[in-house]
This record gives C-alpha cells, sequence and structure tokens, in this order.
C-alpha cells in the first residue's frame, strides 16, 4: 500500500473513532484584531486559526512580514473586505496585485472577499453593498473571480454579506442570487451565518429555509458574530445591524448546528469581533460553544 | 438590467444626502436624470424606501468614523 493512501485510511479512522461526532478537521478561530493580539497569542491552544484582515497589509511589507510569524504559530486565512467582487465593473487590478503579492509572502490557509460593491467610478461607497440580484451581476462577479483566481493564483471563497437595504432592481431573491453566483463562478462559499440571520429577518425569510436553499457542499468556512436593533426615523421598522460589536445571536449557533448536520465538509468557523472588545476568556467562551454546536450538529448528521 | 451606470446611482444614492432628497421626491425622474434606462427607472421606484434611511444613515456613521 503506498504510503498516502495508508495516511488517508489513517486519518479516516481517527474521523470515525472521534468519540463526539465532531469531524476531526472542524475547526474554531478568531479573526485577528490589535486589540485581541495578547489574548490570542496567550490563548493558542483553544483556537484552531486566525483570520487576518488583508487589507491591514497590503502597504506594509514590514507588518506583512510579521505575519509569516504569526504563520508559524498559527494557521493562517486572509480576508479581502476591498476588492468589489460583485459588481458589473471590472475589478480594481492594482487591489488585486496586493492581494497576490501578500498571498504569495505569507501562504495562508486560503483566501476570501465578499459578494460587495464597494465602489463606482470615482465614488468609494465606504463599505460593504449588496449589488442589484441580476444576471448581469451573477456573470460579472463570475468574471471577477476568474480574474481574481488568475493573477493571486487561487480562488477565493466567496462571503454573503448582510443588508439593510433590499437591493434596488433586483429580479431574484438572494438565495437564488448566490446559488448562480457559486455556480457560475465555481467558487467556494464563505457562509456567514450572522448575514443570513440578519437578511432573513430583515425581509421576512425564514432562516433556516434560507439555509436550506444553499449549496453546502461548497461551504468549509464560516462567519459568526453579532449585530443589534436600529430603528427607522420615524421609529416604525426596526431592522438588524450586523456590526460585529455583539456577541453572536442564540439563533446563529442553531444555525451553526443546522449547518454542521448538513454539510458534507470539514469546518472552519471564524469568530468576527471588531469592537466593544470584552475580555479574551468571553470570546473563548464563544469559540467553546462553536464548538459544541458543531458537534450537536455532527451528531445528527451521523444518526 | 444592471449596468456600471446603476451601481454609480446607487452609490451616489448611499452616500450623498441631496441626490437621496431629490429620490425620494421623485424616484423615476432623478434616475432618468442620470441617465438611466426606463427598466432602471420604473425598477428604483419600487425602492425599499426604510432600507434606503437605514443603510445610508448607517453609512454615513461609518464614513465619518473613517474620516
Amino acid at each position: 500500500m503506498r504510503k498516502l493512501d495508508k495516511e488517508k485510511l489513517e486519518k479516516e479512522k481517527l474521523e470515525k473513532e472521534k468519540p463526539n461526532g465532531q469531524k476531526q478537521n472542524d475547526r474554531v478561530g478568531l479573526g485577528w484584531r490589535p486589540e485581541l493580539t495578547a489574548g490570542i497569542l496567550s490563548h493558542l491552544d483553544a483556537i484552531d486559526v486566525v483570520e487576518v484582515i488583508a487589507e491591514d497589509y497590503f502597504d506594509s511589507p514590514a507588518r506583512a512580514r510579521s505575519l509569516k510569524t504569526l504563520a508559524a504559530h498559527a494557521p493562517i486565512v486572509l480576508h479581502g473586505i476591498s476588492l468589489g467582487m460583485a459588481s458589473t465593473s471590472p475589478v480594481d487590478r492594482k487591489r488585486l496585485d496586493k492581494m497576490a503579492r501578500l498571498v504569495d509572502l505569507v501562504q495562508p490557509e486560503s483566501w476570501s472577499e465578499h459578494l460587495a460593491f464597494v465602489r463606482a467610478g470615482d465614488i468609494e461607497i465606504g463599505h460593504l453593498s449588496a449589488p442589484p440580484r441580476t444576471a448581469s451581476t451573477v456573470d460579472a462577479t463570475a468574471a471577477n473571480l476568474d480574474q481574481a483566481r488568475r493573477i493571486v493564483g487561487s480562488s477565493p471563497a466567496v462571503e454573503n454579506i448582510a443588508t439593510l437595504i433590499d437591493p434596488p432592481a433586483s429580479d431574484r431573491d438572494e438565495p437564488t442570487w448566490l446559488r448562480q453566483t457559486l455556480a457560475a463562478s465555481n467558487s467556494a462559499l464563505l457562509l456567514d451565518l450572522h448575514n443570513l440571520y440578519a437578511n432573513s429577518i430583515n425581509f421576512g425569510i425564514d432562516p433556516h429555509h434560507f439555509l436550506r436553499q444553499l449549496p453546502l457542499d461548497r461551504v468549509h468556512t464560516v462567519h459568526i458574530s453579532g449585530g443589534k436593533w436600529i430603528q427607522n426615523q420615524s421609529k416604525d421598522h426596526r431592522r438588524i445591524l450586523d456590526d460585529h460589536l455583539h456577541d453572536p445571536p442564540d439563533p446563529v449557533y442553531d444555525l451553526l448546528s443546522a449547518l454542521a448536520a448538513r454539510c458534507p465538509n470539514a469546518l472552519t468557523v471564524i469568530l468576527e469581533r471588531d469592537g466593544a472588545y470584552p475580555p479574551i476568556q468571553h470570546l473563548l467562551a464563544q469559540l467553546a460553544r462553536a464548538r459544541r454546536a458543531i458537534e450537536l450538529g455532527r451528531i445528527e448528521q451521523a444518526a | 438590467m444592471n449596468t456600471p451606470d446603476l451601481e454609480k446611482f446607487l452609490a451616489r444614492l448611499y452616500i450623498d444626502p441631496e441626490t437621496r432628497r431629490r429620490f425620494l421626491d421623485s424616484p423615476y425622474e432623478e434616475a432618468a436624470r442620470f441617465g438611466l434606462t426606463d427598466a432602471q427607472c420604473r425598477a428604483l421606484e419600487q425602492v425599499d424606501r426604510v432600507g434606503l434611511e437605514m443603510a445610508a444613515h448607517s453609512l454615513s456613521i461609518k464614513r465619518s468614523r473613517k474620516r
């Protein structure tokens, strides 16, 4: 028997023997933020992977090289926020080149970007915006992702985004647009469960029905985070804002279990926190809760 | 129906209060003034007004923090 075959069998045996139902390679991790540096580095035994915002390192070779040091201690994935893949305008070549250089330097496990447009012409929106959900944006996004793949040398996983506004001039719903875009670009889905949850609540969809409509065989990575209710000026409507300043709400953990029950792939779950930082033990407790949520789903899958 | 022009119009709608005010007063006319097609203008008449207000407000907070 070849060595590789033997190793594969050993790995499968280990996975079958895992007592708690969790697949051997399911992992949980944290988004790397300067405020969390000390906490993350002193608890790498409880953090399987670290997700780094790529743009923070685009224009500083010294900082980028520091990521190599981090990568020696923990698996790293890179996350882009500025490329604007979901647009009928071509993705910005200079930014893609920067991403390519960073990926080449750091050699992350994977990289990802959002299914959003962030600029149009000379207008910088300043945040992720949902494009009109049409055939045009499906095709243009696939073309942009193909361009990214050729320049960076690997395909990004693409993330569903949260939106407070039902994207104007759309002619299909979000699950349909996501399915079509993923198929047209042959991309993996970085499934943000709080974005899915917030959009579902804001636009009157059952979040579990939304989840079941997605191609879960394309999911390997997951984001969880939290948000808050906001109201309009006349205070007669409220919606969930995905602000990454709060703990993931209970329904997000329920969705994680439901995902783990249906997804055939090992999952890497990243907890995102962008401010109002609690003590690191609080975040570690959320990672532990995510592990339990995955375990529950895996047990259901195995039953 | 989506074109780069439509995305440009949406970007302006999200970040420019004056464009937004004119649009909410007369959606079709403001979109047409920007050069969008009849189909795009008609689609924009159905805009999610509550979402537009909330998204624009949230965006203005984020943009002011970045400055």
